[in-house]
């Protein structure tokens, strides 16, 4: 268990962290999200003493860091991949690391083959490549055994295989009991391996709860809705206070009704439906509308996604939009916002993908009234 | 709970609750001797030292004496002669004090150290314990081989005077000058510490061993000869001096200022580590 309370850090004029209070739960992989910037990294190092806060505290199981007498022991931590000297050799920068913690050789040797860099043990840290680099991370941060566990980007530089692993290892210990804490800008990462979700934008807390009720709180909901007759049947859909917007492959994408009135509306309107569905937001989406307030870093003259999804919007701030509306749906004008994202998974970098990312992938199908 | 559970293939056990040792200082000396023997750089970088300094001491004593045009020094200071090559040696174990602390920060490495170590005092009692120990006993080597082998030369030449470890001083002066260069390893140290860039933390090695007492030469005598008195490095190195020097402190008050610079500025770097992020 993890208590982050009021928790404020200042780089000179710069506020890292504003006033943020969190707990995170033993027994479950807790995401912890935010934008570049966002101030997550120093959370991390405030919880293991590295960062000194300006103001609050933050305490692991109840005591803080410096105060814990085997700290090792008791909380393991990944916050650099490349935490070692280049020119020792694996093994030994770890049984360095062991000795300072009172922590035997076999143990270093366990850990070695748990991350499955066993033969690579006799190598120079320094010739490691970056997924290579994490897995010894890894192997640091778990020496101890610990009940507690902080990682910062593991996934950061792994294959598809080494991401699966960090996956279901994270999910391992999460089931053994233990505390653990990922950070990550990749809501579709977060989305396969956490349960539940802290997320901070310019250092301040936005959203604490599990990954379901962040979906379900989302504004993001919409009706796909497919007809022959879409240009007839927009004009009804707007008198009716909805919102409409082009989605892929000609459909329409409603905001603002829910499907049994798109239902009713186009029956009304005599046009034919071919296909009806309630799309729920995906967790990218949620995240995006959480932080697009809070992102630091976004490039300039990119429309933000309440304006990208007003296509032929009631709300008809400026006509220009419509015509500007990217192809895709309502994300795809944010993806210019994460110019530091890493391409790996494709999640933020991507045009919009909802469902071509699949998850939470909308409960597809006809809703109808329960 | 405490069922093994199996992580692709790989037993991970369950311990939800910590049973680790505490550790203790013994094992944070450990710690830091492992890393200092590990990294081949540092024993690359001692034995280079070692060479060059016997090697250019060597030279120097040859040159002194062989040539025509050699000067009253092999004479009057004969000890000097043969022990002439060590201000390179305590420069370069000035840039080694310094490495141990700057390498962990610049390779990142100190968050670990931290991570498993959060009091950063012990770490830096630790670090400079290792250093301290391994400067001090190479150094003492290097000094009777340096002793043996200008010895060796001058015995060549019987013109010139050869000292003799039982002449007043030169024992106390060859001994001397391994705990001299572990004081000047330590001043690299804690310059490291405070400064946590490497080239930064060379620079002002350099600066207090060799520039700052250059500049001292231009200042007019009345000021210079009291300030090179108790600068430091200048006053350490009376310990290797047979023959007490004029405006200058004598061996063990010289010593005894170097090690209270050194003792200083360990402190201000004590402090700046516990203040400062890491
Ligand atoms: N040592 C430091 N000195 C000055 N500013 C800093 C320092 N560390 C962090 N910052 C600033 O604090 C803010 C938060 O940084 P932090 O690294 O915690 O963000 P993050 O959420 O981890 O971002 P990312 O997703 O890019 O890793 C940033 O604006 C960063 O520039
Ligand atoms: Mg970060």
């Amino acid at each position: 268990m993890i208590q982050v309370r009021n928790l404020t850090k200042r780089f000179g004029a710069k506020t890292a962290v504003n006033n943020l209070s969190f707990d995170v739960q033993p027994g479950l992989v807790t995401g912890f999200l935010g934008p570049n910037g966002a101030g997550k990294t120093t959370t991390l190092r405030a919880i293991v003493g590295l960062v000194r806060p300006d103001a609050g505290a933050v305490t692991v199981n109840g005591t803080n860091y410096h105060d814990i007498l085997a700290p090792t022991h008791e909380v393991g931590a990944l916050l650099e991949a490349k935490a070692y000297h280049p020119g020792r050799r694996a093994r030994d920068h770890l049984v360095a690391l062991a000795q300072a913690s009172r922590i035997p050789n076999r143990r270093v040797d366990e850990v070695l083959g748990l991350v499955g860099l066993a033969d690579a043990g006799k190598r120079k840290a320094g010739t490691f490549s970056l997924g290579m680099a994490q897995r010894l991370g890894i192997a640091a941060a778990l020496l101890g055994d610990p009940p507690v566990l902080l990682l910062d980007e593991p996934v950061n530089g792994l294959d598809p295989e080494g991401i699966v692993w960090v996956r279901t290892l994270m999910q391992a210990l999460a089931a053994e009991g233990r505390t653990v804490l990922v950070s990550s800008h990749l809501m579709s990462e977060m989305a396969l391996t956490a349960t539940h979700v802290v997320v901070i934008g310019r250092g301040k807390l936005i959203a604490d709860s599990s990954i379901e009720e962040l979906v379900r709180a989302s504004s993001g909901s919409r009706v796909r809705l497919r007809t022959p007759l879409a240009g007839a049947l927009v004009p009804h859909l707007l008198a009716a206070g909805g919102t409409v917007q082009p989605g892929d492959d000609g459909a329409l994408m409603v905001s603002g009704l829910e499907p049994d009135a798109v239902g009713d509306i186009a029956f009304k309107a005599q046009a034919p439906v071919h296909e009806l569905a309630r799309l729920e937001a995906s967790l990218e989406e949620a995240f995006m509308e959480l932080t697009q307030e809070d992102s630091e870093f976004r490039a300039q003259g990119v429309t933000g996604a309440p304006a990208a999804r007003q296509g032929w919007g009631a709300a008809a701030r400026g006509g220009a939009d419509g015509a500007g509306a990217p192809a895709g749906t309502g994300t795809g004008g944010q993806a210019g916002a994460w110019p530091g994202a890493p391409a790996g998974d494709g999640a933020p970098a991507g045009t919009s993908a909802p469902p071509a990312q699949g998850w939470p992938a909308a409960r597809q199908g006809w809703s109808g009234p329960a | 709970m405490s069922a093994p559970t199996r992580v692709l293939g790989t037993e991970v056990r369950a311990a939800p609750r910590p049973t680790g040792e505490v550790p203790t200082l013994a094992d944070t000396l450990r710690s830091e001797w492992t890393k200092m023997r590990t990294l081949r750089s540092t024993k690359v970088t001692l034995g280079v030292t070692a060479l060059i300094v016997i090697g250019l001491s060597a030279l120097i004593t040859w040159a002194s004496v062989a040539s025509p045009h050699h000067g009253t020094q092999a004479f009057t200071n004969p000890l000097g002669v043969i022990q002439a090559g060590w201000g390179l040696g305590w420069l370069a174990f000035e840039v080694l004090g310094a490495l141990v602390v700057t390498n962990e920060y610049s390779s990142g490495m100190i968050a670990a150290t931290f991570l498993a170590t959060p009091r950063r005092v012990r770490v830096l009692a630790a670090k400079g314990a290792v250093l301290s120990v391994v400067v001090g006993l190479l150094s003492l080597v290097m000094t009777f081989v340096n002793f043996y082998v200008g010895h060796a030369v001058l015995s060549a030449y019987p013109a010139f005077p050869e000292p003799a470890l039982g002449d007043n001083n030169v024992l106390r002066a060859v001994l001397g000058m391994a705990l001299t260069s572990t004081l000047m390893a330590l001043i690299g140290f804690a310059l490291g510490a405070v400064l946590r860039h490497t080239a930064g933390a060379i620079t002002a090695s350099v600066a207090v061993l060799f520039v700052l007492p250059l500049i001292l030469q231009a200042l007019p005598t009345s000021w210079r000869n009291p300030v090179e008195e108790y600068w430091p490095t200048q006053a350490g190195s009376q310990l290797e001096q047979v023959t007490r020097q004029a405006h200058a402190l004598t061996a063990w008050w010289g010593t005894g200022d170097l090690a209270l610079f050194v003792a200083l500025l360990l402190v201000v770097a004590g402090v700046l580590l516990v203040r400062r992020d890491a």
